[in-house]
């Protein structure tokens, strides 16, 4: 990404690591994304997302490696924070919102202003404009503790953009509400994204969220990136085994095969030519729930498994059955004519989507 | 249940009658308790005779020595001791929960024994150390070595203002470092995020948020400071410096009773009126609940420098509001001269018997048969009010949340928090009001040891309540149900989840009580009689006679059995932290 023009990069976190005592929160990490991106960092709980991203905020320092905005350096392992937050133009939006519980709604959005020395006038236009942006005016007298969620939620963001923040941080700021606001505001956050053109970097653990909002998305495990691009490439063309389970709805099967002779078998079952591996003795061949199926047709591999569950899916059908400890997802036209336990046959494409290492690393 | 026209199903009527015989029964106890004492004290201030004693107290030759004076130290002593509560208590609360200094967890524990520490035992280890000859009677520790003591610094109002911070400061500290703990990391981060420096966020995030909880400390220490009685009893009267509180134990005890009474309405007046403004300036924002929780994490300033500085500040201030006073009750106990307090110490004053040269030829206290019988009576008294209090501050509170919304609900939880707002003092004068003379058939219970019980329990209404509730939150209502859908009888349900559940936190708030009470004084002594003497009554007693050892050694005494009951409580409130893990 952007790579050539390193110094246009909005972001860029070169060899960037944090340790909290005996503990390694993030290895080495680098990555860069231009002015205007929305980068999202998605991944399970304890993989580092926040951690990276309070260090983006200046609230901790790393360890070792930078952090640059527009080119300009503003933490270091070696110096420390170099820019506070003033200096970074940056705003934060909490996951517990953060709302100062003794100013109104305007009050709260009226206080980083104040701070910035904006004068009088500027601020009731700031205050009136975001209030609209967000749809809260009829709430700028109330204050937080007499608001619902969703409106805090919405207090919050307007509180964040309005000093017009160059960057715009989120952690995790939708996870307290409800699915259907959780929707609604997702959108919201598209509009204000557009509507400001900050840079933001959003961190979440939800992968809907991730792969709906992002221009970027980096997939965090264990305090590393596993991969790092566009959403529709990580979903097309996944690195890891990690990012390939970890991502798309319903999430894709992970096969382990083991190379018999030059073919390679799933509990004895042939799957595919040995080559594919090339030349591994183990395996894992990565199937999309589409490219599974209940109806079994001529030449193509099935196997056994049994039946679980069966959901509908945007007018198909979602399809969980288990062989051993493993879970196989389909997404097929018809209901099954099964019951939870019986045993059902799952034919799977000619040919896998992907074939990964044991290791987890894609080979083909 | 025979009439003609149909009625809803006559189980619905039953029910909500008996809906009703609980919260009305409930009304009357706390009517009866709460109430009667103080319409009664009213009452008895608009005979003749009470009018009489208005007008010698408000308006006459007199009302200078009986109310002006009074008051005037009563206010300084309200408002000094708050400020200088707030203060300490604020300085040491940020030091604490907003700072990285050093050894935080033992400063916290430290800064909050001191209001353990009865007021008295604070006055009495003052007396010991800064008497000075001019009562007559053995001078203190630092005058028998030489250092003149100035009157002032020996008597009146100056140690008593002292002596008053140092004990109710660790409430203020109590209080404060609650809101400031409950000022999340989040909050305070958001305001960094904005480019604030520290004095800005300081002054425009930290500090308003805890404003109602410094209001709430503030006037709570005011309240406390103007009803006091130990302290200017012990340190202010002698040099005849009076409060409300001693003026009006002065007047009943010498049987102006109507005087007394008045004194007392006003007492309850000036500390109301304090309450009320407090409660007012914080009302509308009333308590800033931190908008959604995850606030556990506390952002911490790094001192620098500072660090170890003011970690031995700290530590200094705990060491002398806690350590210093009992450590100089006990070595005084031990020494016959307050000149030498840590030589030729002996058990004398303890269990030495009478007829010797050193204290007049008293015997030491554990051969005093009055003794003897206070130490069993306070023990009587504090096992039998924590039972009462807690017997009904449960009901109370279960009747309460029951009928959440009624109108006798209401009245209820409002009638049950009104002692918080007596002066013990004012109180028990109310009860000698109400209970000093034969009601009906029922004789005089004045001076009868029922009297104190029920008193004290009354008075003991907020905090029992308070308990009580938080006892039942514990206990959801799914919990019950859900054991109710196991097929589980009542009793059952009582036995396998309500009782454990309760339990604890019964015993907790029992033993409170029970530390509460052996350490009153300020509604015992004017409830108390010869007949059923209590420690801190004994206590008092020596002291004013000028038998310093005696008193410190009781007080000891006193220290010890809250000590005790103190680690009992400790270790029960372990083992429930352990099950909530």
């Amino acid at each position: 990404m952007a790579q050539s023009q390193p110094e246009t990069d909005a972001i860029r976190i070169t060899g960037l690591r944090k340790t909290f005592g005996e503990f390694t929160a993030i290895p080495d990490l680098s990555l860069s994304v231009p002015p205007g991106s929305f980068l999202v960092l998605v991944g399970p709980s304890g993989c580092g997302k926040s951690t990276l991203l309070r260090m983006l905020a200046g609230l901790d320092d790393p360890t070792a490696g930078e952090i640059a905005f527009m080119g300009h350096t503003v933490s270091s392992g070696a110096g420390g924070t170099l820019a506070d937050p003033r200096q970074r133009n940056a705003g934060l939006v909490f996951q517990s919102y953060a709302l100062w519980p003794h100013m109104t709604v305007a009050g709260n959005i009226d206080w980083p202003l104040k701070v910035a020395g904006w004068d009088r006038a500027a601020r009731a236009a700031r205050i009136a404009e975001v209030l609209a942006l967000l749809g809260i005016t009829s709430l700028r007298d109330r204050y937080p503790a007499e608001i619902s969620g969703g409106q805090q939620q919405r207090v919050a963001i307007a509180r964040t953009i309005a000093p017009k923040p160059a960057i715009l941080l989120f952690d995790e700021p939708l996870s307290n509400l409800d699915a259907k606001l959780r929707i609604e505001m997702r959108a919201e956050l598209m509009r204000i994204h557009r509507a400001t053109g900050a840079t933001s970097v959003y961190v979440t653990h939800d992968q809907v969220e991730a792969m709906t909002m992002a221009t970027h998305v980096a997939v965090m495990n264990h305090g590393r990136v596993e991969q790092f691009g566009p959403p529709r490439a990580l979903l097309d063309r996944p690195a890891t085994t990690f990012v390939a389970t970890f991502l798309g709805t319903p999430p894709g099967n992970l096969l382990p095969v083991r190379r018999q002779g030059d073919r390679l078998l799933f509990e004895g079952v042939d799957l595919a030519p040995a080559a594919l591996a090339k030349g591994a003795d183990e395996a894992f061949l990565f199937y999309r729930a589409e490219q599974v199926s209940t109806a079994v047709a001529a030449g193509r591999p099935v196997v056994q498994a049994e039946f679980s569950e069966a959901a509908p899916m945007a007018g198909r059908v979602m399809v969980t059955a288990t062989t051993g400890s493993l879970r196989l997802s389909a997404i097929v036209e018809t209901h099954p004519e099964a019951r939870p336990g019986d045993r059902i046959a799952l034919s799977l494409a000619g040919s896998p989507d992907a074939v990964f290492a044991v290791t987890g690393e894609r080979i083909e | 249940m025979s009439h003609a026209t149909p009625v809803p199903s006559p189980s619905g009527r039953r029910l909500l009658s008996s809906r009703q015989i609980v919260p009305l029964l409930m009304v009357l106890i706390v009517g009866v308790l709460v109430v009667a004492p103080l319409l009664r004290i009213l009452l008895a201030t608009l005979t003749p005779a009470g009018l009489t004693a208005w007008g010698d107290v408000l308006a006459s030759a007199m009302s200078q020595n009986l109310w002006w004076r009074p008051l005037m130290n009563t206010l300084i002593l309200g408002i000094g001791v708050s400020a200088g509560c707030l203060l300490l208590g604020g300085f040491v609360a940020w030091l604490v929960v907003m700072t990285d200094v050093p050894g935080r967890r033992l400063l916290g524990v430290m800064h909050t024994l001191p209001f353990m520490i009865p007021s008295f035992a604070a006055a009495l280890a003052w007396g010991t150390l800064f008497r000075n000859s001019r009562m007559g009677g053995s001078s203190g520790f630092f005058e028998s070595n030489g250092f003149l003591i100035p009157d002032w610094l020996a008597w009146g109002i100056v140690p008593v203002l002292i002596v008053l911070i140092a004990h109710y400061y660790s409430l203020a500290f109590t209080i404060i470092s609650a809101a400031l703990s409950s000022v999340g990391a989040d909050l305070v981060e958001a305001a960094q995020m904005t480019g604030a420096r520290r004095p800005r966020i300081f002054f425009g995030i930290v500090l308003p948020v805890v404003t109602p909880a410094l209001v709430s400390a503030g006037s709570l220490t005011l309240a406390g400071a103007v009803s006091n009685f130990a302290a200017p009893a012990l340190l202010g009267l002698p040099v005849r410096m009076q409060t409300l509180s001693t003026r009006l134990f002065g007047m009943i005890e010498i049987g102006q009773a109507e005087r007394g009474f008045v004194l007392a309405l006003l007492l309850i007046a000036v500390s109301g009126v304090f309450l009320f403004l407090s409660d007012r300036l914080v009302s509308g924002r009333r308590a800033f609940v931190t908008v959604t929780g995850k606030g556990g994490r506390t952002r911490r300033f790094p001192l620098g420098r500072w660090r170890w500085p003011l970690f031995a500040v700290g530590l200094g201030l705990a060491l002398l509001t806690t350590v210093v006073p009992v450590l100089v009750l006990v070595a005084s106990s031990l020494a016959p001269q307050t000149g030498a307090l840590f030589s030729n110490w002996t058990l004398h004053f303890w269990l030495g018997e009478g007829g010797g040269q050193i204290a007049q030829g008293q015997a030491g206290i554990f051969r005093n048969s009055v003794l003897i019988e206070a130490l069993f009576n306070t023990l009587k008294l504090g096992l039998v009010v924590a039972l009462l209090s807690m017997v009904l501050g449960l009901a109370l509170a279960h009747t309460i949340t029951r009928h959440k919304g009624t109108i006798l609900a209401n009245a209820l939880s409002q009638l049950a928090f009104l002692p918080l707002l007596i002066p013990s003092i004012a109180f028990a004068a109310a009860y000698i009001a109400l209970f000093g003379a034969p009601i009906g058939p029922l004789p005089s219970l004045y001076g009868t040891f029922a009297l104190l019980v029920i008193a004290a329990a009354a008075h003991n209404l907020p905090f029992a309540v308070q308990a009580g509730r938080s006892v039942l939150g514990q206990i959801s209502t799914d919990l019950e149900e859900s054991a109710r859908l196991t097929g589980a009888g009542p009793l059952r349900r009582m036995w396998a989840i309500i009782f454990p559940l309760a339990i604890r936190g019964l015993l907790a708030g029992a033993i409170l009580v029970f530390v509460k009470m052996v350490r009153d004084l300020s509604l015992v002594v004017l409830l108390f009689s010869a007949t059923s003497p209590v420690l801190s009554m004994v206590a008092y007693r020596y002291a004013a006679e000028g038998f310093m050892q005696f008193a410190n050694a009781i007080t000891v005494l006193i220290l010890v059995i809250c000590l005790a009951a103190s680690l009992v409580a400790q270790a029960l409130q372990a083992r429930v932290q352990k099950w909530k893990d």
